[in-house]
């Protein structure tokens, strides 16, 4: 049976190093997205503040929907890091499927 | 006979295993993507209108009762979705987290309203940005299943 262990597992690591690299702007201009977003909304609730337009209480009750808008973009993030790694796997798989049917058809 | 099971069995069961997929994530689906856009538009619309076309004073929580109920059903519906799917932990908390916002503004503009006879403007305008941004959130998480569910297939 010609099965060449390290050249598959080669390729596998490759397919995974694409899909990879491939979506990591996906979660990069995801999360400068947010940053940005967080920047206009605190600028916004001190514009507010300053000018009187919200009180004390609706300044640090918004404070407090702040730590909650994180923990929601955190998930966010979670989905697409765990979307990338099963493409990731799926395309590692696919690879040593490939390398065993060429194996196994060679040796029938 | 057991030789040949012997020899035989590993190889039907690296096949089984390399014609398998990995899944972390469910399957994009549309129709709660869409349901996402409605409800973050019907946000948008109770709050624009609110500043638009009355004055803090005028703003009696009575008069906006129904279009927050209608928004709260939206979340309850998307939230109730997304909990029934399979790998979907995350989608699931960014729908409670929303869903509970979106109570605590509504409480808020009832009692405000109660207690001084009005609803500021700059409630509305920083309770429509982290709407926005809630939002946005769910429909990260949904369009990064589209993402994967279009380049698997």
């Amino acid at each position: 049976m010609d099965f060449d262990l390290n050249e598959t597992l080669a390729d596998m690591l490759g397919a995974i190093k694409g899909a990879v690299s491939d979506n990591w702007d996906e979660v990069r201009s995801t999360a400068n997205q947010f940053i940005e977003r967080r920047k206009e909304r605190l600028n916004l609730l001190a514009e507010l503040r300053l000018a009187k337009e919200i009180s004390e209480e609706k300044f640090l009750s918004t404070l407090e929907d702040e730590k909650d808008l994180l923990e929601a973009e955190l998930h966010a993030i979670a989905v697409i890091s765990k979307a990338i790694a099963q493409k990731a796997a799926n395309a590692a798989i696919d690879i040593l499927g490939k390398a065993v049917k060429a194996a196994l058809s060679a040796a029938l | 006979m057991k030789s040949i099971l012997k020899s035989v069995l590993p190889v039907f069961f690296l096949l089984a295993f390399i014609s398998c997929k990995v899944q972390f994530v469910p399957e994009y689906n549309a129709e709660i993507s869409k349901q996402i856009d409605t409800s973050a538009k019907m946000v948008d619309k109770l709050y624009l209108e609110m500043l638009e076309t009355t004055m803090p004073e005028q703003r009696e929580f009575a008069k906006y009762a129904k279009e927050y109920v209608a928004v709260e059903v939206e979340l309850n519906s998307l939230l109730n979705k997304n909990k029934i799917r399979p790998l979907n932990e995350h989608s699931t908390k960014i729908c409670e987290i929303t869903l509970k916002k979106w109570i605590k503004y509504k409480q808020e503009h009832k009692n405000e309203y109660e207690t001084s006879g009005s609803y500021p403007n700059g409630n509305i305008k920083i309770n429509r940005v982290y709407m926005r941004d809630f939002f946005n959130a769910m429909i990260i998480a949904e369009n990064a299943k589209k993402i994967i569910s279009e380049e698997e297939n």
